[in-house]
C-alpha cells in the first residue's frame, strides 16, 4: 500500500475544498462551444460542421491553466455554478464569472446575441433535433411516458467509452492519418471533414500547456515548482500529438483525450474504461527501464485520480478482468489504482471486473477498499457471466471480453460501441395496475396506456392473471422500443469526436450517432421487477388460494391506498419477498425477466435495432414510485419501488447469502446490460476477520451467476443521525444507484429510501 | 427415512461457530438454566409465543380469535401468558408478527434442504453446518440425521454443546461431526449449579471422554461479569484443561453478550442482567493472557 504524496495531499484538497483553480475557466467550455456552432451556421454549414465547429473552437480558443504542483495538467470545465447542465444567463453575476474566466468582452456579447437555440441545447447535448418532444408519438406512448411506465430517453449522448488508447498510441498524428486515408478510400464527407478539423486542434492542447508552463518558468512565478514546469513541457510538447513514450506521457494523453470528449457534450457519465489494461504497456516499459519508481507511478496515477474529482462522479474507470483465453489480467496496476482510490479518500466511481480465475487476493483488496473508504466503492462485475452475456447478445468473443463500464453500470466494449445507455426505461410494476383497471392507470385515471385484458372475474387462475400481466409487460416494452426508435429517427445529434474514436465510424463513414459504431445497440432498463414478484405472490396467495379477497377487492383496497393496514400488513409480512431465497418470488422474478429479454429479441427484430436487456433502475426507482399506485406487496401509493433488482428496501430478513442466491438465481446472462444490485452490508463484514468470507461470498455468487452487484457499508443509525445533524457528516458517502454520492447532497426522500434498506450483517 | 425435530432458529452466513461461512441451526430445549443465557427462547421443548408489543398495531386481530389471553391496550394489545394454551391462533392471525411462533417442527430433510442453499458458499469458504441451542445433543436422532446427510455430502458439520447429555447422545455424533465447541460455564461445580441448575461433574466426564476420542474440539467459556471472569478462574479452568485429553485444540473466551434482555421480554421472562461492569478489551486481553499463562493450547479472546 503506497502513501499519498504530499503533492497529491495538496492537489486533493484543492480540488475537494473547490478550489481557488478549478473556479477558473469553468465557463469556457459553454461559451466557446455555442459561438462556434452559431458562428459555423451563419455560414450556412450544416449540422455536422455546426457541431465539429462548436468542438473545434472550444480547442482552439480555451485558456490553459496549471494548478500549481500539478504534473498532469488540463481540465474537464463544469463546475460549481457553471456545472455541466448550467446555461450562462445574461446577469451581472454571470458576465463577472465569464470575465474572471477570461473570455472577452467581445465573445461575451457575441454569445447573448446569438440564436437562444445555440446557447441553450447545442451546448448541452450537442445538436438534437426534436429531442425529447412528443411529436411522432401515439397517445398510448404519451401516457406511458409521462407516468414513467414506459419511456424513451435521447440521453445517451455523454455516456460512452472511447478509443483513448488511440490517442495515447498513434497521438492525434496519427489518428489524423487515419482519417485522411479513410477520407482517400470512401471519398470526402462531413464526418471526415469534421473530424479533421477537431484533430487539427486537438494536435495543438499538448503545446498549449506547454507554452504556458515555458512562460510560468520564464517568469519565476514563486507558486510553481520548476521541475514540475519542466515535466509538463516536455509531455505536452509531445502529447497529444504523438505516441506516447511514457507512462507519464500516457496517463497525460489520455486526459487530454477525454477532456475533449467532455467538451463535446458535457462530462456526466462520459467513462475512461479499463485502465490498467491501456496503460500497462507503458507502466512496465519505465519500470523495465528505471524511468520511473512505482512510488512515482502511485503519484501519477493519484494525479489522475484528483483530476477526475467531482461532487457528482460517473466518469467511471475499471480495473481487473480476464482475456479471451480466460487469463486474468490483473497487474500491479490494478492494485495500485485501488490503493490510490483508498489512499484519496474521496468518491471515485470505480469498478472491477472479477471472475471464477481472479486471485482472492485481488478481491479481497478490492474489499477492503470498500470497506475502508466506505463511500460505495468500487463496485463488481462478473466476468462469467457479463462476457457470455456479451457473446449471446452478438458481441465478438474478443470484443466482450474487453468490456467496461460506463457511469454507473451501463455495459460498452470500448472505443467499438454506441451502447445508448438509459435509452429506455420501464416500470414492470405498473403492469398490475393495468390489468386491475383493464388498460387504465390506476394512478393517473385518465391514462390508458396499458391494454385491457379482459374483465376481472375472467381471470379465475393465477396463471390466467400472470398471462394477463405478460400481456401489459409486452405492451409496456413494445410501447418503450417504439418510442426509443421514433426519437433516434427524429434526433439527429452528430458527435464527431466521438466518431473519431469509436471503431466502425471512420471506416464507414457514418457518425457514431448514425449508426456507424461497430456495436450499435440500446439498453433497455427493466424497473419493479421485485416489487411486481413480490405483488405477484401475494395475488397468487390472498385471491387464488386461500381466496379471502377477489381481484375486484384488491382492485378497491390499492385503488382506496390500504385504508386498513392490518391488510398491508398481512400482505407485507404473510407472504414471501424477492430476496429472500425463497422459490416462489425468486422464480417469478426469474421468469418475467426471461420474459422481457424473449421479447426484446423479437422487438429488436421488429424495430431493426439491437435492444439490450438492463435489469437497473438508476435513482429513478423514485420517479417511478411517484407515478405507482399502492401496489400487492404493501407498497403504499407515491412511495419508491426497489432499486434495480436489488429486494425491496426493507424486505429481506435472511441474511447476506440468501440475497446473494436470489439475485444470482436471475437469467444474468441474458442481460448484457447488467443486472444491478445494491446490498447493504454491515461494516464489520469489510474488518480483517471477516473479509475472507466476504470474498468467499462475492466469488461463489459469482459461480451461481451474478452479475453486478454494490455494496454499501454505512449503518443506517449513522445516516439517521446525519440526517439531523448533516454539519457532521460532511464527507459521508452512500451507494444511490449506479454512483455514489455525499449523503448530505441527496434529497429527503432519497435518504430515506436509502436508511430502509436492510443491513446485512453476520451473525 | 427422515427424523423429526424442533428448532428455534436457522441462522444462514455465520461467521462465529466454526470455519468458513456457515448455517448454524438452532435446537430448541435445553436441560441447563443458566441464568445468563442469551437465547431464552431456546429453553424448552416446544413451540413459544414471542410478543413484540412494539411491532403491534392494535388491530384486534389476535383478540378476535382468542379473548382469553389478549386484550386491549392503550398503544399495543396486552397478551397474558399465563392463560396461553399455546393453540398458536393468535400468531397466525398477527398481520405484522408482533405475535410470532418461535420454534418449528422440522423433519431433517426440510432442515438439510435450507442447508444445501448455501452449499457453494461453504464450498468456496471450507464452511458448513453447526448444530447448537439450546442442547443441540437432547435431540439426538435428529442432530445424528443431519449431520449424516451433510458428512454425505461432503459437507463440514460441527456441534456446540453443554455436554450436559448422558455419553451414548455424544458417542452417537462423533462419527459424522468435524468439529466440536464445548462449553465449560464455571470450574466450581456448586457454583455451577447454583447458576445453571446442574453441577459440572457429567460435563466435564463427557469432554475428557470426547477429548480422548475426537481430535477438533474447541473448549468454550462464557465470561459472566462477576462469576467467572477472573485471573484466578483463568487459572482454575486451566487446571481442569490441562487434565483433559490430546483432543482439545483451542480455548474461546467468550465476552458477555449485553444484547439478550429484549428477547427475554418478548418470552415474558425475567431478565437478569450480569453486567454489573463492562468487560473492557484490557480486562478481556488480561483473562486472555492469564489463560494462555495456565495452559499449553491456543487461547482465543475475540474482542
Amino acid at each position: 500500500m503506497y502513501k499519498l504524496s504530499d503533492r497529491c495531499s495538496a492537489l486533493r484538497d484543492e480540488a475537494v475544498s473547490k478550489r481557488k483553480y478549478m473556479k477558473k475557466y469553468c465557463a469556457q467550455r459553454n461559451v466557446y462551444f455555442s459561438l462556434g456552432g452559431a458562428l459555423a451556421a451563419q455560414n450556412e454549414q450544416g449540422i455536422y460542421s455546426v457541431v465539429s465547429s462548436a468542438v473545434s473552437n472550444v480547442l482552439n480558443k480555451f485558456t490553459p491553466v496549471i494548478i500549481p504542483g500539478e504534473i498532469i495538467t488540463g481540465f474537464n470545465f463544469g463546475d460549481g455554478k457553471f456545472d455541466d447542465f448550467y446555461i450562462p444567463q445574461n446577469t451581472p453575476e454571470d458576465i463577472e464569472i465569464m470575465k474572471e474566466n477570461n473570455i472577452s468582452n467581445d465573445d461575451i456579447e457575441k454569445f447573448f446575441s446569438i440564436d437562444k437555440f445555440y446557447r441553450d441545447e447545442l451546448f448541452l447535448y450537442g445538436y438534437n433535433l426534436g429531442d425529447e418532444s412528443t411529436a411522432g408519438l401515439t397517445e398510448c406512448e404519451i401516457q406511458a411516458s409521462e407516468e414513467w411506465s414506459a419511456l424513451g430517453r435521447v440521453i445517451s449522448s455523454n455516456h460512452t467509452v472511447l478509443g483513448y488508447e488511440q490517442v495515447v498510441k498513434l497521438g492525434f498524428e496519427g489518428i489524423l492519418n487515419k482519417i485522411i486515408e479513410f477520407k482517400k478510400k470512401n471519398g470526402n464527407n462531413d464526418l471526415y471533414s469534421g473530424a479533421e478539423q477537431i484533430c487539427l486542434e486537438a494536435l495543438k492542447m499538448g503545446e498549449k500547456y506547454a507554452d504556458l508552463a515555458q512562460k510560468l518558468l520564464d517568469s519565476q512565478d514563486e507558486n510553481y515548482d520548476a521541475n514540475d514546469l519542466k515535466s509538463i513541457i516536455e509531455v505536452c510538447s509531445n502529447v497529444p500529438r504523438y505516441p506516447a513514450r511514457s507512462f507519464k506521457e500516457a496517463v497525460q494523453s489520455l486526459w487530454f483525450a477525454h477532456v475533449i470528449n467532455t467538451w463535446e457534450d458535457i462530462i456526466n457519465a462520459n467513462s475512461i474504461g479499463r485502465l490498467d489494461q491501456i496503460l500497462y504497456p507503458y507502466y512496465r516499459h519505465d519500470i523495465e527501464k528505471g524511468i520511473i519508481t512505482k512510488e512515482e507511478a502511485f503519484e501519477i496515477i493519484c494525479c489522475l485520480w484528483i483530476k477526475l474529482y467531482r461532487d457528482y462522479d460517473v466518469q467511471q474507470s475499471c480495473v481487473g478482468g480476464d482475456n479471451v483465453d480466460g487469463e486474468c489480467c490483473v497487474n500491479d496496476l490494478s492494485y495500485m489504482m485501488l490503493d490510490a482510490t483508498e489512499a484519496l479518500d474521496f468518491i471515485r466511481c470505480m469498478s472491477v471486473r472479477f471472475s471464477k480465475n481472479t486471485p482472492k487476493e485481488f478481491i479481497k483488496r478490492a474489499l477492503e477498499v470498500v470497506g475502508h473508504v466506505q463511500k460505495g466503492v468500487p463496485f463488481f462485475f462478473n466476468d462469467d457471466v457479463m462476457i457470455p452475456a456479451l457473446i449471446n447478445a452478438g458481441i465478438a468473443p474478443d470484443d466482450a471480453c474487453n468490456y467496461t463500464q460506463i457511469g454507473c453500470v451501463e455495459t460498452v466494449i470500448p472505443g467499438k460501441s454506441n451502447p445508448h445507455a438509459v435509452t429506455g426505461e420501464t416500470n414492470f410494476l405498473k403492469a398490475i395496475e393495468y390489468v386491475l383497471c383493464r388498460g387504465k392507470s390506476m394512478r393517473h385515471p385518465d391514462y390508458s396506456p396499458g391494454k385491457d385484458t379482459g374483465d376481472l372475474d375472467n381471470l379465475d387462475s393465477f396463471e390466467s392473471f400472470l398471462n394477463a400481466v405478460k400481456v401489459q409487460i409486452d405492451n409496456i416494452m413494445d410501447l418503450t422500443c417504439s418510442q426509443v426508435k421514433k426519437l433516434f429517427e427524429r434526433c439527429i445529434s452528430p458527435k464527431p469526436y466521438k466518431s473519431i474514436l469509436t471503431e466502425g465510424c471512420l471506416e464507414s463513414g457514418r457518425d457514431f450517432n448514425c449508426k456507424g459504431a461497430l456495436y450499435d445497440y440500446y439498453q433497455i432498463m427493466i424497473g419493479g421487477v421485485p416489487n411486481l414478484a413480490d405483488s405477484l405472490c401475494v395475488i397468487n396467495k390472498f385471491v387464488y388460494k386461500q381466496k379471502k379477497y377477489s381481484l375486484s377487492q384488491l382492485k378497491s383496497i390499492l385503488e382506496s391506498d390500504f385504508p386498513d393496514e392490518r391488510i398491508r400488513m398481512e400482505f407485507i409480512n404473510k407472504s414471501e419477498k424477492f430476496g429472500n431465497n425463497s422459490e416462489e418470488p425468486d422464480s417469478l422474478a426469474r421468469e418475467i425477466i426471461d420474459y422481457a429479454c424473449d421479447r426484446l429479441e423479437e422487438l429488436s427484430k421488429k424495430y431493426g435495432m439491437n435492444f439490450h436487456a438492463q435489469p437497473f433502475t438508476y435513482l429513478w426507482m423514485i420517479d417511478h414510485g411517484h407515478h405507482s399506485a399502492a401496489s400487492p406487496d404493501g407498497r403504499k401509493c407515491g412511495d419508491p419501488i426497489a432499486y434495480s433488482v436489488s429486494p425491496m428496501q426493507g424486505r429481506d430478513f435472511n441474511g447476506l447469502t440468501a440475497i446473494m442466491n436470489s439475485i444470482s438465481s436471475l437469467p444474468t446472462k441474458r442481460t448484457p446490460g447488467t443486472t444491478s444490485a445494491i446490498v447493504e452490508v454491515d461494516p464489520k463484514l469489510f474488518c480483517d476477520k471477516n473479509i475472507d468470507a466476504l470474498t468467499d461470498i462475492l466469488v461463489a455468487s459469482g459461480k451461481k451467476g451474478l452479475s453486478n452487484v454494490q455494496f454499501n457499508t454505512v449503518d443506517a443509525e449513522m445516516l439517521i443521525d446525519a440526517q439531523k445533524y448533516p454539519e457532521k457528516y460532511n464527507n459521508l458517502a452512500v451507494r444511490v444507484s449506479g454512483f455514489s454520492q455525499r449523503f448530505n447532497l441527496l434529497n429527503k426522500e432519497l435518504q430515506n429510501h436509502i436508511i430502509g434498506r436492510t443491513k446485512h450483517s453476520c451473525l | 427415512m427422515s427424523v423429526n425435530g424442533i428448532v428455534s432458529n436457522i441462522s444462514r452466513c455465520s461467521l462465529h461457530d466454526g470455519s468458513g461461512i456457515r448455517t448454524v441451526i438452532y435446537f430448541k430445549g435445553c436441560n441447563l438454566k443458566c441464568k445468563w443465557c442469551h437465547n431464552p427462547e431456546t429453553h424448552s421443548f416446544s413451540p413459544d409465543i414471542m410478543y413484540n408489543p412494539n411491532l403491534c398495531i392494535c388491530c384486534g386481530n389476535c383478540i378476535s380469535v382468542c379473548s382469553k389471553c389478549h386484550s386491549a391496550g392503550e398503544t399495543s394489545a396486552v397478551f397474558t401468558r399465563d392463560l396461553c394454551n399455546k393453540c398458536m391462533r393468535c400468531a397466525d392471525v398477527c398481520p405484522t408478527r408482533a405475535l410470532s411462533v418461535c420454534g418449528d417442527e422440522m423433519t431433517s430433510r426440510e432442515v438439510f434442504d435450507i442447508i444445501l442453499n448455501d452449499s457453494h458458499y461453504y464450498a468456496e469458504s471450507g464452511g458448513g453446518i453447526t448444530l447448537s441451542g439450546g442442547e443441540c445433543l437432547l435431540q439426538v436422532d435428529f442432530a445424528v440425521d443431519i449431520l449424516k446427510l451433510c458428512s454425505q455430502r461432503g459437507i463440514n458439520t460441527a456441534i456446540e454443546s453443554a455436554m450436559c447429555v448422558p455419553w451414548e447422545n455424544i458417542s452417537a455424533v462423533i462419527p459424522y461431526t468435524d468439529c466440536f465447541f464445548a462449553d465449560i460455564k464455571h470450574h466450581d461445580s456448586s457454583i455451577h449449579r447454583n447458576y445453571t441448575g446442574v453441577g459440572n461433574e457429567l460435563i466435564l466426564d463427557n469432554i475428557y471422554k470426547l477429548s480422548l476420542v475426537h481430535n477438533c474440539i474447541t473448549l468454550r467459556i462464557p465470561l459472566i461479569p462477576g462469576i467467572n471472569d477472573s485471573n484466578e478462574d483463568m487459572k482454575k479452568f486451566g487446571e481442569i484443561i490441562n487434565g483433559l485429553g490430546k483432543g482439545i485444540g483451542c480455548v474461546e473466551l467468550l465476552k458477555y453478550n449485553y444484547l439478550a434482555g429484549s428477547k427475554y421480554e418478548s418470552l415474558d421472562k425475567e431478565y437478569i442482567s450480569y453486567s454489573d461492569y463492562t468487560q473492557t478489551n484490557e480486562h478481556l486481553l488480561e483473562l486472555k493472557e492469564a489463560m494462555q499463562n495456565s495452559v499449553k493450547i491456543k487461547v482465543v479472546c475475540e474482542i
